[in-house]
């Protein structure tokens, strides 16, 4: 392969961020979708299947719809899931309300902080191990070029992702401050110390496997979980047997640091309706609380996706390095593609909702005792027991 | 030490996931089967409701095989009612030798649906019925009666008759 020119690879960049946007814009209506419905399905309903309206105009059209598809075998499932057209309708038309006393420019950039933390952070996970097509040489500047999985495949993917997505506090507690009101400024606090806090054994966490491989790069990681030899600025690294034991703890681990990160219950302290009306988002309406709302769900992804990049095999098909034991020769399940990738994320996005569906919310103590005298030290002695067999092994 | 190990390895919160993990594949799986349904969900106004037998809707009087109304006007409704909703103008029919109620007037707005009436009735000539969309717009339409009144006890309610169940099965 020709370098490319700087034209090319802007170009090529350029494409990749819209396809990626895509992505979250089509991904995010599905994970709320998939939410109502797995609630209700746990709690022994149907989930939603109508909207609010009449049977005239358009969300008639889609109440019609909805109670059309729920005649159909497959489609009844999917029942509910129209009204996505809806709520879109609804976020972008609603009347944008900015208090009187709020402060202007920080009001209107929070919003903005969350949402750029969320993206930035996507665009350095290895979504696929190959390209995932070459354009065609008739397109005009990019033909003939890759389009990769992955927008920069960075070599210190980890330290980026972790430091960006810290970032995105910025938002939660600038957008509580700003709203000058009581709610959302408690709510603000509430989470920077809650994020704060499960900041320190997430990353311990994710440590593990970085401890064990010793490489920071999505695609490494990867190729190492499925037990090929690597070659890192660390050394040569394989995976020992052992190896599996730091993973599954440090994989639970991350998980829950994970809910109490993306301010998901059992850890919504932020937003725990009871006593804090809606946490740092009370004051925001319309498409700015839409961006707060897609910052929440676009940082589940993003968990979904390191978990699934950093434990769950990533490209592969089994989790915690099993891959080993099928060979690569082995045509579906041996091999490394998008689809095992997709399927990890999925299974932890589900993940989510059903503990959503399970756990009640924690109370503000019992989270930080949870956060420094449970998993702190847990996931410390976790990264112990992961250096043992680094060095033995 | 036993303490210490509960809280560390989470079987509580494992029993819960598994629990409702299991309720969430039967409805996935049955949810839209119109036979074996394990979901509580009743698709209402598409749907017509399956009420339980002792429902207490709204009170209608009987009738026997012939047509005729049951009711001979022994007033024993009308005497237990606690709010005094029943109002019963005893009377004559044609070609009929028991007494006939001429008038059987029913305030809905004051009824408290406790069903002294129908059990007071010693010829089992009046029910409280499954009717439950009893909403109305006008006061005069809770004064239900016999034919002649603003509404009548042998038909649907006001409500029910603007029921969306026939327009979503189109």
């Amino acid at each position: 392969m020709t370098a490319m020119t700087l034209t090319q690879s802007f170009v090529t960049a350029l494409l990749q961020i819209v396809v990626l946007a895509l992505f979250v814009f089509v991904a995010v209506p599905v994970i709320v979708f998939a939410e109502r419905k797995v609630i209700g399905y746990v709690q022994l309903r149907l989930g939603y299947t109508r909207i609010a309206g009449g049977l005239h105009g358009v969300t008639g059209g889609l109440n019609r719809l909805m109670w059309w598809m729920g005649k159909l075998p497959f489609f009844s499932i999917l029942r509910g899931f129209p009204s996505f057209i809806a709520d879109g309708i609804k976020l972008f038309t609603k009347e944008d309300i900015v208090p009187e006393k709020a402060d202007w420019w920080v009001f209107h950039f929070a919003p903005a902080i969350s949402v750029v933390a969320a993206f930035t952070v996507l665009g350095i996970v290895s979504f696929s191990p190959a390209p995932l097509w070459t354009w065609p040489a008739a397109v005009p500047i990019v033909g003939g070029l890759p389009f990769a999985g992955v927008i920069s495949d960075v070599n210190v993917g980890l330290l980026m992702l972790v430091g960006v997505a810290s970032v995105g506090v910025y938002g939660i507690v600038l957008g509580g401050w700003a709203s000058n009101s009581k709610y959302p400024l408690l709510g603000g606090l509430r989470s920077a110390a809650q994020i704060v806090s499960y900041e320190v054994p997430l990353t311990f966490s994710l440590l593990v496997p970085v401890v064990l491989s010793g490489t920071l790069n999505f695609t490494q990681m990867s190729q190492y979980l499925s037990g090929a030899p690597i070659q890192t600025s660390a050394g040569p690294a394989q995976m020992p047997a052992l190896a599996i034991l730091p993973l599954f703890i440090g994989f639970f681990i991350y998980l829950t640091c994970g809910f109490a990160e993306t301010n998901r219950v059992p850890f919504d302290l932020p937003e725990a309706e009871t006593e804090l009306v809606a946490g740092f988002h009370t004051e925001y309406t319309g498409m700015k609380f839409g961006l707060f709302y897609l910052a929440e769900y676009a940082n589940m992804i993003i968990v979904a996706a390191v978990a699934a990049a950093f434990f769950l095999g990533g490209h592969h098909f089994l989790p915690f390095g099993l891959q080993r034991f099928i060979p690569p020769s082995v045509p579906v399940v041996g091999g490394a593609s998008f689809g095992w990738f997709l399927l990890w994320m999925a299974l932890i996005l589900f993940s989510y909702l059903w503990v959503r569906a399970t756990l009640p919310r924690y109370r503000y103590d019992q989270l930080m005792h949870v956060g420094w005298k449970w998993l702190i030290p847990l996931s410390l002695a976790n990264l112990c027991l992961a250096a043992l067999v680094r060095y033995f092994a | 030490m036993a303490s210490f190990l509960r809280t560390l390895i989470p079987l509580d919160i494992y029993g819960g996931m598994k629990l409702t993990g299991k309720y969430f594949g039967k409805v996935l799986r049955e949810a839209n089967r119109a036979r074996i349904r394990t979901h509580v969900v009743c698709e209402y106004p598409e749907v017509p409701v399956k009420l339980q037998p002792r429902f207490r809707g709204r009170l209608t009087l009987l009738k026997d095989e012939q047509g005729e109304i049951k009711c001979i006007c022994c007033l024993a409704c009308e005497k237990i009612c606690p709010t005094q909703v029943i109002t019963i103008e005893k009377g004559k029919k044609e070609g009929r030798k028991l007494p006939y109620p001429v008038r059987y007037d029913f305030e809905m707005e004051r009824c408290i649906f406790c069903e002294f009436c129908v059990e007071s009735c010693g010829f089992d000539s009046i029910i409280l019925n499954h009717q439950f969309e009893l909403a109305a717009y006008n006061r005069e339409d809770f004064s239900i009666g016999m034919e002649g009144r603003f509404q009548n006890m042998f038909e649907l309610s006001p409500v029910a008759r603007y029921s969306v169940a026939e327009e979503a099965q189109r």
